[in-house]
């Protein structure tokens, strides 16, 4: 059997861990939310905040994006993934670190714990990004690989910084404004790893499910260049000069860059064979939303004052855009590999069921709307900073957390039908 | 894929074809007939079926399932036959290549 460019899914181990994790990692940061519903009003630095963006951005966000990422690397890269046994052990770094980080923010506990947390992390970025390179590497490049590769560089450059800034609370040596270090760690991790992560993901990706196909590649190039330009410039700027108004035109070169990547998107949506868009993608839909109300919302950030502005737009940007995306993307992914898992072997004979029937479809739809209504009473209660609003707002979360848990755990405790 | 009715295997090639009829990708819940994946069924070999096929992307996660699909299939109707696949990207698979049924299935 000739099996070139078949797509060698890499083994369980590499992928289903991360879902299940970051599952629970979900759940636990909608319970967390709700226990630290003030947090919603306060200024960004302060300990249950720092715990809650961490258990986001790592916990769920890092840990289903690693997940996704090494299932995905064989489709993006058309090559099967370097190592299974590395991206394993990636999960376990990745989880105790998430957990002992995140644990020492909530306590508090600067110094052993946090700075032991970051550096777990850390390892298991490096393992990541060995598995990316290594991957990577046996084929030849076009821009998705390019973004996929950045991204995990990015990456490692955020934690660097993340590190270097736990081990600055404990031992101050940074002479820098310690909070203008952490936009620069904050920013990064932003534009630079979660957005090129999804810019080059999704431009691979949702051609494949809409079937639609944009021959305005030059469209990401100049995405690719116009948000890493922008990222680069603010960085060595703030960093070396320190922070000015000059921090609009990298914005305004990022904005750009997220553009140029949503006109190829929509480019790809107008020339979609499949007409209806399913739930999934509606998701992805709203993802993209918020992430354009986030970016209207920095120059608000910048110059009106008011705690309720930051918050806001890290709202939009972890519960809008990476919450929306992910909540799409389990359900396009997760029951595709627990389906291969059970009825690869016997593909073909009767009345075996497909990936779509491992989950409950009506229950997506009930978390969708409930995702809605969550997101939008949590908005308007940081924008009126009515702490009964939040917590109204936060109790849905939890509904929608337990419905997406619910659905998950549905296809991962599948017992084969024949 | 079109069978002449002239075909030295016409009849073998008919009931391959009504068995792979059976094999849906599992994304887009098609079968593979009707989405245009099989360009050939060879039964000129000795004991041997030849399938040249492709997928609709390359590195597509379910080909591995697909293509184990259409092995299971053609054992249980060809027993006394090996099952070779021959996986092509020449031509490339298109959507022109999706029969009216496909179309329809799709909702194209």
């Amino acid at each position: 059997m000739v099996t070139l460019g078949i797509g060698k899914s890499p083994r369980n181990s590499a992928v289903l861990p991360f879902y299940g994790a970051g599952t629970i990692f979900f759940l636990g940061l909608t319970i967390l939310m709700f226990i630290a519903a003030d947090s919603f009003k306060e200024h960004f630095f302060q300990p249950h905040t720092l715990a809650l963006v961490h258990t986001a951005a790592l916990g769920w966000g890092t840990m289903i994006i690693f997940g996704a990422a090494y299932q995905l690397m064989p489709v993006i890269f058309e090559e099967e993934l370097y190592s299974s046994r590395l991206a394993f052990l990636s999960f376990w770094f990745l989880l105790i670190g998430a957990i002992t980080l995140i644990a020492s923010f909530w306590f508090f506990q600067v110094g052993f714990f946090m700075i032991t947390g970051g550096c777990l992390i850390l390892i298991a970025v490096i393992l990541y990004n060995l598995n990316v390179f290594k991957t990577a590497v046996k084929s030849a490049l076009n821009i998705q690989k390019i973004f996929l590769i950045v991204s995990a560089f990015w990456l490692f450059i955020t934690v660097i910084i993340g590190v270097l800034l736990a081990i600055n609370l404990y031992y101050p040596y940074i002479p820098s404004n310690h909070l203008e270090i952490l936009k620069l760690h904050a920013h990064i991790g932003f534009a630079g790893w979660f957005l090129q992560l999804i810019t080059g993901v999704s431009s691979k990706l949702v051609p494949m499910f809409l079937f639609g196909k944009s021959n305005n590649v030059k469209l990401l190039k100049v995405a690719f260049v116009f948000q890493n330009i922008g990222l680069l410039g603010f960085l060595i700027d703030d960093f070396f000069i320190g922070a000015s108004d000059r921090v609009y035109i990298y914005y305004i070169l990022v904005l750009m860059g997220i553009l140029f990547w949503m006109a190829f998107l929509v480019d790809v949506y107008k020339k979609r064979l499949k007409k209806k868009v399913d739930i999934q993608m509606r998701h992805t839909f709203i993802s993209m939303v918020s992430l354009l109300i986030a970016l209207i919302l920095i120059p608000v950030v910048l110059m009106v004052s008011g705690n309720q502005w930051s918050v806001l737009y890290g709202t939009f940007i972890f519960l809008g855009w990476i919450s929306a995306i992910i909540f799409g993307k389990t359900f396009k992914t997760l029951p595709f590999i627990i389906w291969n898992m059970h009825y690869k072997d016997v593909h073909g004979r009767k009345n075996i069921p497909l990936p779509k029937d491992l989950y409950f479809e009506k229950l997506l739809f009930y978390q969708f709307w409930s995702f809605l209504a969550a997101f939008i009473i949590l908005i308007l209660g940081i924008l009126l900073q009515q702490i009964i609003i939040i917590k109204f707002g936060l109790l849905i979360w939890i509904v929608v957390a337990l419905l997406y848990v619910f659905n998950v755990a549905k296809v991962f405790f599948h017992k084969k039908t024949i | 894929m079109e069978l002449q009715i002239n075909d030295p295997f016409f009849q073998e090639k008919n009931k391959a074809m009504d068995g792979l009829y059976s094999v849906l990708d599992p994304e887009l819940m098609v079968n593979i007939m009707d989405l245009g994946l099989v360009y050939d069924i060879d039964f000129a070999s000795e004991g041997k079926i030849i399938i040249t096929m492709t997928l609709t992307t390359p590195g597509c996660p379910m080909g591995d399932a697909i293509s184990l699909g259409v092995k299971n299939v053609l054992n249980e109707d060809f027993p006394d036959r090996e099952v070779d696949i021959d996986i092509v990207w020449d031509p490339q698979w298109t959507v022109e290549k999706v029969s009216a049924a496909g179309r329809e299935q799709l909702g194209f």
